[in-house]
């Protein structure tokens, strides 16, 4: 293959190596206001009254916004709005601004003004009456009797703060079956995990420039991940047709890791409602501590595992249960659940599986999508038990899961087949890498320095299906001079998807690189996709660019076969240039069909031209050079007869699981309880790697963001319901000094399912990284890990705990 | 509070703004200089998006208020590249994959060339540093070591091409 597969540079390199990338928050209008927020100093408060008199005295200020005077249509403001599926019903739990706030940072009203700093300052004119009410932060005290209800308890009808529907999985009736099954283990582990509440930390905050039209149109530049599922939210929002709305990204979004599947925040609804009540274009940025407290972070959670094994070491079952904290709002609440029990229950051939899971209200920040959206949560749980396991039965932990991991075309319960797994050869990578053979000799008796070695395995999910909403569409026009225009509907928010989709586009049509020009999202310009989260681009708008290519490459190739007088499976286009079939990889000489005979006076035929029989010789003379038509010519010719080529591309994806295993050395100081990363290996199996550059980096980033999550990445709350950590400097990202040497390993299949073979990549570089630093940790020590992040003050504990 | 007006050289230009002396450099750059490379991920001077290079130093442009610039030579990501092309730091960027979102990207670009333009020869403990204020949540920085590296390779060999040392 020529382009898929290949180290390609990214095809945004030069605009954003040089600052000419725009960005939502470069974006300005002419007559441009901005908006400021005012939020809850409460976790959770009636708003008995606002009062905005003074403010909208404050020269510069142009409108005051609060609930009585902005629409009070319910929403969700991430995707599920508009992407779930039944069984589940959107949970429709927010409005522009509640009649109750629920977290220290709810929004309670927002100005418009002629600066920030106005608008800022009118904020704090703003008189605000609280009656303020208990609040509640702890997933087990919110669904204890007698606990605050965070929501009207009509939305939560299955318990006490419990979210939507509790998930059981395998679907189907619940069943008691794997309590029978329990009893044929030789040994059974039942265990208790508590995950950290970690932030994504995008680099670039939430923002969104709006203008409302005189006829009503709405135009918002915005940083969300999904154009077109967030104009369909912004449209019941505000109860507008989803035509009057356009959505674009301006191109650029600086990261995401999930954090805008759907409305970036509430971004876009408060530069929308300032912009109604202006009449002008108003700009919303959040600042960086409102990206903390008032953007959904992941889901802190507490995991239970009950995993029973014969003394061989084979899984007879596994009891999963997953309660995670939504926060405030429910955002992706109802589904996260399920995700975070269906990939952990995926990984092992197990003959009794079952999982029980649902999401929590609190008064935390809402607790939304995050790259592996609920997958590393359960992993680190899962993987913790089987390195127990693996103690507890004298085996070695990687040939404990080399026995159970589920293999490429075994059956399992979910709703399309696991066609592909490299996982053993990702393990085997990992293993090699990291010296696996020195487990359990690397540490001398004495010393407070202890080593150890650990790995984890995982897989995740290609697109959303079956957990929500998932189909793509793609256009791609090939302009009368033989370039191509390809358009998704798709952001680039640093995934690469804007030279990965290219590539899949180029290698079917078989033209030049240079020629392909990619159309970013802009709901009225692109066709429909639901947008980039669940390690969809590649596979899923993949396949989409795919089935556009091919549609528009057939109508090429059978226009060029009328041209050439032959079959159209007897030509192919190579560089550009259509050709014999039999001069693949050969020079032709080229004509322009425009110089053919009777070709003019065909053309001055139209609109519908007879067919000229054109003197199309030595096709396929062996006695000198074959003769083709550039792809130029050819469409030009075309032109001239009224006709273009356009290919739609409309799919609905099936899945495909990709596959991973990350191998960890540490080393702790039983001293202090701090603990250093040696070396990280991580090997994935993402079926074709269309860009393997672009597929290492998104490895390598998550490896990083894993290291964060275990070590030390971490969302407290004060006794007050206030955030602890809100800046870069109090909640400490990994930075370029903090960084083990990294190795990783693309560990290629084939599924058949993806476009080339491809499966998802994105989300997998963080699902294992945490819990093979975790089962590392434990190995060094010899004692239990069963919470994230290890702080060198939770290590220091557990060794003066145990003693050791 | 009132308006002043600051003189400094930008870009080996000579610019005059007018200005509250405490507006911060970073929005004297992208408002009223139509300069939207340099970013904004954090005003608390944390997270090193908005670097720039003043008198051949990293400075974080959020914090400084633009009074402190007048007569200053500050230098942006806009000033990186020339018409003849793009720095051999940003064709390193593109070559070894060391960006993904590129928000944080152009603040990057600028500690580094405040490092290369020193010292071509970071050893690895130099190279941490000098991007050590630059978050990246993206790439993981392994990409960004490699391209560091590559163009300090590729400085070097310009040096000797032009007879420097």
């Amino acid at each position: 293959m020529k382009y898929v597969g290949k180290k390609i540079n990214r095809l945004d390199g030069p605009d954003k190596v040089t600052g000419a990338g725009t960005f939502s928050s470069d974006m300005t209008a002419p007559g441009m206001l901005y908006g400021k927020i005012l939020r809850s100093p409460h976790p959770h408060a009636k708003v008995i009254g606002v009062d905005t008199a003074e403010a909208e005295k404050l020269p510069g200020v142009k409108a005051v916004i609060h609930r009585g005077n902005v629409s009070q249509n319910s929403f969700n403001s991430a995707a599920p709005m508009y992407t779930t599926v039944p069984y589940l019903k959107p949970v429709l739990d927010q409005n522009i601004f509640s009649e109750k706030v629920r977290f220290v940072g709810d929004e309670v009203a927002a100005v418009a003004a002629d600066s920030e700093k106005i608008a800022l300052a009118a904020c704090k004119l703003i008189k605000v009456e609280y009656e303020v009410l208990p609040a509640v932060f702890d997933i087990k005290e919110a669904m204890a009797d007698g606990a605050p209800d965070i929501h009207d308890p009509k939305l939560t009808p299955e318990g006490k703060n419990i979210v939507a529907d509790i998930i059981h999985l395998p679907p189907g009736p619940p069943s008691d079956a794997i309590d029978e099954e329990f009893k044929n283990a030789d040994v059974i582990i039942e265990e208790e995990f508590k995950i950290n509440i970690v932030k994504q930390c995008q680099m670039e905050n939430m923002a969104a420039l709006a203008s409302v039209s005189q006829g009503g149109k709405i135009t918002v530049h915005s940083t969300t991940q999904t154009p077109h599922p967030t104009k369909a939210i912004l449209a019941k929002v505000f109860g507008v047709p989803a035509s009057k709305i356009r959505v674009t990204n301006p191109p650029y979004v600086g990261g995401g890791f999930g954090v805008r599947i759907g409305l970036s925040a509430k971004a876009e609804v408060m530069a929308i409602a300032l912009s109604m009540a202006t009449k002008k274009p108003v700009r919303v940025i959040y600042t960086r501590e409102e990206d903390f407290i008032a953007t959904d972070t992941r889901h802190g959670a507490i995991v239970k595992v009950k995993l029973g094994a014969k003394k061989d070491g084979s899984f007879v079952a596994l009891d999963l249960k997953g309660y995670t904290n939504t926060g405030a709002y429910c955002t992706f609440g109802a589904e996260l659940p399920g995700v975070l029990g269906a990939m952990n229950l995926a990984i092992y051939n197990i003959p009794s599986i079952r999982y029980y899971g649902h999401s929590v209200y609190t008064n935390c920040t809402t607790g939304g999508a995050m790259r592996g959206f609920g997958n590393p949560q359960g992993n680190f749980a899962l993987e913790r038990v089987v390195d127990m396991m693996a103690v507890k039965l004298g085996i070695d932990a990687r040939k404990l899961r080399e026995k159970n991991i589920m293999k490429a075309g075994e059956p399992w319960f979910l709703p399309y087949p696991c066609l592909s797994s490299e996982l053993a050869e990702c393990i085997n990578k990992c293993a090699d890498s990291i010296g696996w053979e020195n487990r359990g000799s690397l540490n001398e008796e004495a010393g407070h320095l202890k080593r150890g070695l650990g790995m984890a395995v995982g897989t995740h999910v290609s697109n959303g299906w079956p957990f929500c909403v998932d189909y793509d569409n793609a256009y791609v026009t090939i302009q009368s001079d033989g370039s191509v225009n390809l358009a998704v509907g798709c952001c680039d928010m640093g995934t690469g998807i804007s030279t990965s989709l290219p590539q899949i586009c180029a290698e079917v049509l078989g033209i030049n690189w240079e020629d392909i020009t990619f159309t970013f999202a802009d709901t009225d310009a692109t066709p429909f996709t639901i947008g980039n989260h669940a390690s969809r681009g590649a596979y899923a708008q993949g396949l989409a660019v795919k089935a556009a290519a091919d549609d528009a490459k057939k109508q090429l190739m059978d226009f060029a076969a009328g041209v050439f007088k032959v079959a159209t499976e007897n030509l192919i286009i190579e560089d550009s240039v259509i050709k014999p079939a039999d001069a693949a990889g050969e020079a032709v000489s080229i004509v322009d069909p425009i110089t053919l005979p009777g070709a003019i006076e065909e053309a001055d035929a139209a609109p519908v031209p007879p067919p000229v029989d054109h003197e199309m010789t030595k096709l396929s003379d062996s006695s000198g050079p074959k003769t083709g038509i550039s792809l130029e010519g050819l469409v030009y010719y075309a032109h001239i007869r009224n006709k273009q080529f356009i290919g739609i591309g409309r799919i609905i994806p099936s899945n495909a699981p990709p596959w991973h295993c990350c191998a960890a050395e540490v080393e702790v100081d039983t001293d202090l309880g701090t603990i250093q990363v040696i070396k990280m290996a991580a090997a994935h199996d993402v079926g074709t790697a269309i860009n393997p550059k672009i597929v290492e980096g998104q490895i390598e980033g998550g490896v990083v963001q894993g290291i964060g999550f275990a070590l030390n990445e971490e969302i407290l709350y004060k006794p007050n319901g206030e955030q602890a950590h809100k800046s870069f400097s109090s909640y400490m990202v990994p930075t370029a000094e903090d960084i083990p040497e990294i190795e990783t390993f693309i560990v290629e299949s084939y599924d058949e399912s993806g476009p080339f073979g491809a499966k998802g990549v994105g989300e997998c570089g963080i699902v294992c990284p945490a819990s093979a630093i975790a089962n590392a940790v434990a190995n060094a020590l010899d004692i239990d890990i069963k919470e994230l992040p290890m702080t060198a003050e939770r290590i220091h504990e557990l060794i003066s705990q145990t003693g050791s | 509070m009132e308006k002043i007006m600051v003189n400094f050289t930008l870009n080996n230009e000579s610019v005059d703004v007018s200005c509250e002396p405490d507006k911060m450099l970073v929005d004297v750059l992208r408002e009223n200089l139509n300069l939207t490379g340099t970013k904004i991920g954090c005003r608390e001077g944390e997270c090193g998006a908005c670097t720039v290079i003043m008198d051949g130093k990293t400075v974080t442009s959020c914090l400084l208020p633009v009074a402190k610039v007048a007569g200053r030579t500050i230098q942006t990501i806009e000033g990186v590249a020339t018409k003849e092309g793009l720095h051999p730091i940003q064709d390193a960027f593109i070559e070894k994959g060391a960006l993904q979102c590129g928000f944080c990207t152009p603040g990057v670009i600028m500690s580094v060339k405040a490092l290369l333009d020193q010292n071509t020869s970071p050893d690895k403990d130099e190279l941490r540093e000098a991007i050590g204020g630059n978050v990246c949540r993206c790439t993981g920085y392994l990409k960004i070591e490699d391209a560091i590296n590559h163009a300090a390779e590729e400085m070097r060999g310009t040096c000797v091409k032009d007879g420097g040392e």
